[in-house]
């Protein structure tokens, strides 16, 4: 993969995938030469949306793949995740309230809340049963 | 991820090396909350050799955090990469969580 390159995988819905996630980020981040801030954030944000995916995002016991297609194009990296999961937009999801307090602090949608904050842009479609979520950043180079 | 905790002075101290992720939070949580269980009510969370943090770490920290203030205890966060400080800032953890720059200045606020 070089700056104009791209790359694509899958990942199995099982948590265990997170370290080869990981792993591939690692590589991209070499081959476009991404500053340590910048690959953290894209590993944080495709962490949380692909522990979304498979923790809420399939009723039944068998094995899915989440498709994930990874693009550079000069100082912009687009991601696009696809999975057959229920259909969910984290787009629509209600930002939780910036707590000020310990006890007014609430867990739920902050994995949403951090993707929202990293990327630039987040687009869900629905296409024919399938979740299409497209992310774009602008890269930071080390 | 590796965990080393070491009592000094009453205070125990949480040493994280690695990441912080799904896979790793649960045996995390469980060595923190039997922690205090066990009477521990001062508490450092030493960050310089994490690596990653994810939304499933913050909730570690958080339920550790609202275990403690019931027991009248106490949490120092500290030696944070500036970019794991930035995930605490966006999930606004850091109007509520003491977060300082060396394991030294957690130690002063005990």
């Amino acid at each position: 993969m070089n700056t104009t390159g791209s790359v694509s995988f899958e990942l199995r819905n099982h948590l265990s995938e997170l370290a080869t996630l990981c792993e591939k980020m690692e590589r991209v981040g070499q081959a476009l030469n991404l500053s340590r801030r910048c690959l953290f954030e894209m590993n944080l944000a495709l962490d949380e949306l692909f522990t979304n995916i498979i923790s809420y995002g399939f009723q039944d016991q068998s094995e899915h793949f989440i498709r994930v297609h990874i693009s550079a194009d000069h100082d912009v990296l687009t991601v696009v995740l696809e999975d057959d999961g229920i259909a969910f937009n984290p787009v629509e999801r209600i930002p939780p309230e910036i707590p000020c307090t310990v006890d007014e602090c609430k867990v739920g949608g902050l994995g949403i809340h951090l993707v929202k904050n990293l990327m630039d842009e987040i687009v869900y479609e629905r296409r024919a049963g399938t979740n299409v979520l497209t992310l774009k950043k602008t890269i930071e180079k080390s | 991820m590796d965990i080393v905790e070491v009592k000094q002075s009453g205070v125990s101290t949480f040493k994280l090396q690695g990441r912080l992720d799904s896979n790793t939070s649960q045996s995390f949580e469980k060595r923190l909350l039997d922690a205090i269980s066990d009477g521990t009510k001062n508490v450092i969370i030493d960050f310089k050799e994490l690596d990653y943090i994810s939304s499933a770490g913050l909730r570690v920290i958080l339920k550790a955090t609202k275990t403690l203030k019931r027991q009248d205890g106490k949490i120092m966060l500290c030696s944070m990469q500036d970019y794991v400080k930035e995930v605490f800032e966006i999930a606004g953890f850091d109007s509520f969580l003491p977060i300082v720059p060396s394991l030294e200045d957690a130690f002063k606020a005990f």
